[in-house]
């Protein structure tokens, strides 16, 4: 057991996975000698070598046309994008080949695609979405989201060895700003959510980054549980659920823009399975539809705050 | 200026009575807001208003009684919220009487305090609570999950008042000595600053009935003077109902009134009425009356047009909708006329037997009682006699002997006792 960064945590967990697999190798823009743009292969290419960590030209449609063609051969590609927002750019060959290659040819494609997502330190608009809702609507694809240095840990080596191509969406915002025990070796963590904090009162549900942010938020206003899902595809209905039938009262956070966001799913999930345990409305806090500002003040005025997040807390305690 | 007038409330209503004027003139009205409260000679309720706008005049004052139609105030739409106005002796008033601060918030008054989220109602349900029992401490009162919890727990309702299976009986409370004041002090003994017997201290002071009060006790009255009021009882062993109403999560009510409704269509002497010497016989409808209270206010006995074609459901839903509706006010004048049988449900105060008073014209009225375990002797299939504890009931019948006879209202008792003990259990 060590202390460690977000990100020391999933540059630990390709290291270990690299070590104990050949099998695993990486791909992505300025990945080997670079170390990569926030510096997460920082050193792999000394220790792995430049054929399993590949500098690839800027072309992620190319990233990961050739990530699935490795995986179908029976490799573990780690195809890194290096800001989410890019990944449109390989959204052809995640949706339709990636998230299809099972059910026409029954092949695995083992591939996990990082994406770098998330706000709040004026990237602006093309460096700081949370594209994860676009793949929750493609069949195929399994999307993850860790909130501890533990976590992106676990979901990482479980995505590499699950079979299916899985987004490993890795908050950027928490690279550097959050630290845990991370325990040593290879461990893989289900892909189920996780009680960040129990309570009885009502239920935050919340994922990434705004795990943290719901913490805070309401870590004086009572008896208030905070669910971190870990894991949108598959989305732990049952552990949802279970909360809001105890607390029957529900505040769903998400970064992403609003509209079909992965607390829009959840949100249609209470409303249709937990309607008699619900003693208020479902309330949802989340970026409004628009591009992320550049600007640090308007950016904060979109993204969800802490004190957004509680306000609508302490509005549904009162209901 | 737009006239409001006395409304038609069903056919059979020809002129109505203002109770209460609830705005005065110079208020801000809202439409559709609740301007007056008016009586009929068969059910009270609420006039609405029919524009936004300012109370310009008050035609017909409280107490006074007339036709459909008639104009009984009006309201001024050219006026403006929180302008001020000129009353009636044209002075204008101070800025602060405008008030229109009070009138968007009192638009609506009670539509919060009547709506409970689902969490709310299905506890309430599967507790049998009267929400209405319950103090809300949510936004504006509202009755929170907490709060009926809360009740359950430690609330005057824990021994779930409406249908109790537990002995009513207890023992007496240790009685603390009272202490007795003369009613009536002497008058010598009044201090003479005081001629007048005014109500003060021990005397309370006296009030008029209310018009629902003086209408229930004109139509009590009448019933036990016309009629030939019998009352016959019978045990029934409603073990089977007990546990078809737990599995359905209702109430005995609707098992008693659908077993009724199927009893009545056997027996239809019964489901009758009985005017001028004429004896009108339904054989194959059956419009069951249900007398609701409305607390202290008085009763009122809606009636389930076509009960017959109910199943028990159907009919739970409709006693709770009539229920809800007449405690708000809501119920249409042709909603209260036209049974033919009237069941009253008071057994959920423990209470074990009583005497009904017969709903006229109708000839029959069922009172149903206190569910409660009693040590009862029960005969298996052998013949073989055993005591049991059994969930046992009284119905009471009352009827009119100018329509039939004791036979015919004990052979009914008798049927309807072997549909409530035969109940198919699934």
């Amino acid at each position: 057991m060590a202390t460690m960064t977000y990100l020391q945590a999933i540059s630990d967990a390709m290291r270990e996975e690299m070590r104990a697999d050949e099998r695993v190798f990486l791909m992505g823009e300025d990945i080997g000698t670079f170390g990569g743009a926030f510096k997460v292969t920082d050193g792999f290419i000394d220790e792995f070598g430049a054929t399993r960590v590949m500098d690839t030209p800027l072309a992620e449609s190319a990233i990961v046309g050739c990530a699935i063609g490795a995986a179908v051969e029976g490799l573990r590609p780690i195809a890194e994008m290096q800001f989410s927002d890019f990944v449109s750019c390989g959204f052809d060959q995640l949706v339709n080949v990636a998230g299809k290659t099972y059910y026409r040819m029954g092949l695995s494609v083992n591939i996990t695609v990082r994406l770098p997502s998330g706000g709040g330190f004026s990237g602006g608009p093309y460096h700081s979405q949370n594209p994860e809702a676009w793949f929750m609507h493609a069949p195929g694809l399994k999307i993850v989201a860790p909130s501890t240095a533990e976590d992106a840990k676990g979901l990482l080596i479980a995505a590499v060895r699950d079979p299916n191509p899985v987004l490993f969406m890795e908050h950027k915002h928490l690279y550097r700003r959050v630290k845990g025990d991370v325990p040593a070796g290879t461990y893989e963590t289900p892909f189920t959510a996780r009680v960040a904090r129990p309570g009885e009162d009502l239920t935050v549900i919340a994922y990434g980054a705004m795990v943290h942010t719901a913490l805070e938020a309401t870590a004086d206003l009572g008896s208030v549980e905070v669910l971190d899902l870990r894991s949108l595809v598959p989305l732990d209905e049952e552990a949802i659920l279970r909360s809001v039938r105890k607390t029957s009262k529900v505040v769903i956070v998400d970064e992403a823009n609003s509209t079909c966001a992965a607390g829009a799913q959840v949100a249609a999930l209470i409303a249709e399975q937990a309607f008699e345990d619900l003693d208020g409305p479902v309330v949802r806090v989340a970026t409004p539809d628009i591009p992320i500002p550049f600007s640090p003040p308007l950016e904060q005025a979109v993204l969800p705050q802490v004190d957004d997040v509680r306000e609508a807390v302490r509005e549904l305690l009162e209901y | 200026m737009i006239d409001v007038t006395m409304p038609q409330m069903g056919v059979s209503v020809a002129e109505g009575t203002v109770v209460e004027w609830k705005k005065q003139v110079g208020d801000w009205i809202e439409a559709d807001e609740i301007i007056a409260s008016i009586s009929t000679d068969k059910i009270d309720t609420d006039v609405e208003s029919p524009a936004t706008g300012r109370m310009a005049e008050i035609v017909v004052g409280v107490g006074d009684t007339v036709d459909v139609g008639t104009v009984m105030a009006r309201i001024a739409t050219d006026a403006k919220p929180g302008e001020p106005h000129v009353s009636e002796n044209g002075a204008p008033p101070a800025p602060a009487a405008a008030a229109p601060a009070a009138a968007p918030a009192v638009s609506r008054p009670a539509a919060g305090a009547r709506r409970y989220s689902p969490v709310v109602m299905r506890i309430a349900a599967e507790h049998g609570v009267d929400l209405d029992q319950v103090t809300g401490t949510g936004r504006g009162g509202r009755v929170s999950k907490k709060d009926v919890l809360a009740f359950i727990e430690n609330g005057p309702a824990a021994e779930e008042p409406p249908m109790h299976i537990e002995s009513p009986y207890r023992p007496d409370e240790p009685v603390a000595a009272k202490r007795r004041r003369p009613r009536l002090q002497r008058v010598e003994e009044a201090p003479a600053a005081a001629p007048a017997p005014a109500p003060a201290g021990d005397v309370p002071a006296g009030q008029p009935l209310s018009r629902m009060r003086q209408a229930i006790g004109t139509r009590m009255v009448q019933s036990l003077q016309t009629a030939a009021t019998c009352t016959t009882i019978a045990e029934a062993d409603m073990s089977r109902i007990e546990a078809a109403r737990r599995a359905a999560k209702l109430s005995y009510l609707p098992f008693q009134a659908r077993a009724v409704v199927e009893t009545l269509l056997e027996f239809p002497a019964l489901n009758a009425t009985l005017e001028d010497d004429i004896h009108t016989v339904h054989r194959d409808a059956v419009h069951l009356g249900i007398a609701v209270s409305l607390g202290e206010g008085g009763l009122i006995v809606p009636v389930i047009r076509d009960a017959q074609d109910l199943s028990v459901e159907g009919l739970a839903k409709r006693i709770k909708d009539i229920a809800t509706r007449a405690r708000s006010n809501q119920l249409r004048p042709d909603e209260v006329s036209g049974g033919t049988f009237t069941i009253t449900n008071p057994g959920g105060y423990g209470s074990l037997m009583a005497t009904p008073v017969i709903n006229l014209p109708q000839v029959g009225i069922l009172d149903t009682e206190a569910v409660v375990k009693r040590p009862v002797v029960v005969t298996d299939e052998l013949g073989n006699d055993s005591i049991a504890i059994r969930a046992m009931t009284y119905l009471c019948l009352g009827w009119d002997h100018r329509a039939l006879d004791g036979a015919y209202a004990a052979q009914f008792l008798a049927a309807l006792r072997k549909k409530l003990e035969a109940w198919p259990v699934a």
